[in-house]
């Protein structure tokens, strides 16, 4: 337990100092969103089980489309760095409970005409409830769904050094209470025990928040997203290590401000996430995951992802089974 | 090895957290290396409440001016292939120069920084408001040109100088922030009408050209159904005049910083009005694609002019035989080369005027 907390803590210092260095250099950055619906769906473990994630996310938004052709016009960056703090419990074999803060620095930054200017805000981001329970678990394949909110817990008036709130899209928060809905399907595959095929389905329903600039209403773009993810695990001189693809499809609504659909905003993209896992022990795993668009298909004209990584580290407590990994 | 692994993973990490994809210098008169920075004009004073300052999203330069523009001539075959007849244009006739800034590029960018005989001339729309003007980049020992800031007031743009960095509100007509707060932009007269109708004012006139070097699509019109749907606005607007249509288009002349308004059904096919207010005798010229205004002298009030336009440069002419252009110019008659003097006046959505310019008069 002493090792746990240590490198917890190490892990801790680790992503808050990181984050804090690009304040201090102040070079790139922004966002496009905090990846909330990205880092929810903790495993469902055996009753008292405790999980603690803690990951750093960094979301790098460079790519300026057309529908679906590239403009080429790099001036303009946005960067989301996110620390993201994980907890689930298991309340009984299949019922869990999880939940997930974030605190989040938004940056805006566009280079043109030889000049660079930067706009950024920080604070701590909206946070997750989720329910989850298992219905179905065989040996060869589990069903599970998962309810819950995205409460609105993040700051949304934030402003620049000159004292002007930032757009809401730099803001932390949202000032809105979602919906989320998600459902996954794991199936072992035969002739390998240690392999799976995951597939997930995430929808958001977003909320509105009724006190954007003042008295208007705003919403965020209903999300539905589609996982399919294959993993194995491998043991490298006794090292077992974690090897994952996912494709992930994303669909977003356009965004409605007092009850009028928002051009250049919505649409659909596919992304291949590759991820390496390393069980530092059978109950400390370390992961870095990287996401790429494979192909996107955007509302009129919109910044969108360039690359994402994600790295962090997840620890179980009480787990009395066994691991089972190979 | 897991000691090795974890100083790897651990490395991989710091590597993909700090990885920029381009070393960029901040600007040094941005002061932008603290946090919540964001703005490259000075902190101070405001002419206005900086509550009513909006951050509409796009940051300083997210929407790029046009600088060094490129034009085509009106008679290039390429023009047909991104300019209807109907396209709303800003027309500028200046030092024997005869150009066209079609709204379909300045909903793009805004600001177009141009130069004619060495002159800096900035045109600078709004496509929020629907407000389009000429303005000098030397004046008040500025000669500078001029981008978009990202902020917003009364859902306007804000523009800001790449000299002094200070903020000018373009609706407003002066420096609202920064070391020339107060100061008011000299005006260059320009003409808001069809492509059609200037190309036939105008056959030699030159245009902006659909390729620059930040190209956009400019057959797209990127704020979907905003100039159609009257109640559609982004941000706030204080106050909202609802009298007419909210994005209905009106003339306005702005006198003593109170505006007078003239809706396009006035002159349907083609009509003259006159006005007189704060001791002026104004003329007003329209038909159902543009509006000029004129204020008239003591040599001129006793004209009498009626719509003569015929497809031509000639757009009204009066009792003696003088044929007048759409900028003012006697092209004909015993006054040719004679000019009257334009109004401080622009095209604009009703909303927009009448939220600068409370209670504007109505006409």
């Amino acid at each position: 337990m002493v090792c746990i907390l240590k490198v917890l803590k190490k892990t801790f210092i680790l992503v808050i100092a990181i984050i804090n260095s690009n304040f201090i250099i102040a070079q790139t950055c922004c966002s496009g969103g905090v990846p909330l619906s990205n880092n929810i769906g903790l495993p469902i473990l055996e009753k008292g089980t405790i999980q603690l994630g803690l990951s750093y996310d960094y979301n790098n938004l460079n790519t300026l489309k057309e529908g679906t052709s590239t403009i080429d016009d790099t001036a303009r960056l946005r960067i989301t760095h996110s620390a993201l703090l994980n907890f689930g419990y298991a309340i009984t074999n299949r019922l869990s409970v999880e939940t997930l803060f974030t605190w989040v620095n938004q940056r805006r930054q566009i280079s043109q005409f030889g000049n660079v200017n930067l706009d950024q805000a920080n604070g701590i981001g909206d946070a997750i409830i989720l329910g989850s329970y298992q219905f179905l678990e065989k040996p060869n394949y589990s069903f599970s769904s998962s309810f819950g909110f995205k409460l609105p817990t993040g700051s949304t008036n934030e402003k620049n050094k000159q004292g002007i709130i930032l757009n809401a899209d730099l803001q932390p928060g949202s000032n809105a209470l979602d919906l989320i809905f998600t459902s996954s399907y794991i199936q072992k595959i035969s002739f390998r025990k240690s392999m799976s095929l995951n597939s997930k389905v995430t929808y958001r329903a977003t909320g509105k928040n009724n006190n954007y600039l003042g008295s208007n209403t705003y919403k965020f773009g209903n999300e539905f997203q589609l996982l399919l993810t294959l993993s194995d695990h491998f043991s490298i001189k006794d090292q077992i290590i974690s090897l994952a693809s996912r494709v992930k499809y994303r669909y977003v609504v356009k965004d409605n401000l007092n009850g009028n659909l928002i051009s250049n905003t919505g649409g659909n993209w596919v992304f291949i996430e590759p991820r390496i896992s390393l069980y530092i022990t059978p109950n400390i795993i370390f992961s870095t995951r990287l996401e790429v668009p494979l192909h996107s298909n955007v509302d009129g004209t919109q910044l969108t992802p360039t690359y994402r990584i994600n790295s962090g580290i997840a620890i179980k407590f009480n787990q009395k089974g066994k691991n089972n990994l190979l | 090895m897991k000691t090795k692994i974890l100083v790897f993973l651990t490395l991989l990490f710091i590597i993909g957290c700090d990885s920029s994809p381009e070393e960029t210098n901040i600007n040094s008169s941005s002061d932008n290396t603290e946090d919540n920075s964001g703005s490259n004009s000075q902190n101070g004073d405001w002419t206005i409440s900086k509550d009513q300052v909006i951050d509409g999203g796009t940051g300083i330069d997210g929407i790029p001016s046009l600088d060094n523009p490129n034009f085509l001539n009106a008679s290039d075959p390429e023009v047909n292939n991104y300019m209807d007849a109907n396209d709303l244009i800003i027309g500028l006739v200046y030092e024997g120069e005869i150009k066209a800034y079609p709204h379909r590029i300045l909903d793009w960018h805004e600001i177009v920084n141009d130069e004619i005989n060495n002159q800096k001339i900035v045109i600078n729309y709004c496509p929020l408001t629907g407000t389009g003007f000429g303005w000098r980049g030397n004046f008040s020992n500025l000669n500078t040109n001029f981008g978009v800031s990202g902020l917003l007031y009364n859902t306007n743009l804000i523009l800001y100088d790449r000299e002094t960095q200070s903020y000018w509100s373009q609706l407003k007509l002066e420096a609202i922030n920064g070391a020339k707060i107060r100061t008011k932009p000299e005006l260059i007269s320009v003409v808001e009408t069809t492509w059609g109708n200037w190309k036939n004012m105008y056959p030699q006139t030159k245009i902006l050209s659909n390729s620059q070097a930040i190209n956009r699509n400019y057959a797209y019109y990127p704020y979907g159904p905003y100039k159609e749907e009257h109640d559609l606005l982004f941000f706030p607007v204080t106050p909202l005049n609802q009298t007419l249509p909210l994005k209905q288009r009106v003339h306005a002349i702005i006198e003593n910083n109170r505006a007078y308004t003239y809706k396009f059904n006035n002159f349907s096919n083609g009509n003259i009005l006159t006005d007189s207010f704060n001791s002026k005798n104004i003329l007003i010229v329209g038909n159902n694609n543009t509006i000029v205004s004129f204020e008239l002298n003591s040599n001129q009030t006793s004209l009498v002019f009626t719509y003569a336009y015929n497809n031509s440069e000639i757009f009204f002419s009066d009792n003696e035989g003088n044929k007048w252009s759409v900028t003012g110019i006697a092209i004909e008659g015993p006054r040719i080369g004679e000019r009257l003097t334009r109004t401080s006046s622009l095209m604009s959505y009703w909303f927009a005027i009448a939220s600068f310019y409370p209670n504007p008069t109505l006409r």
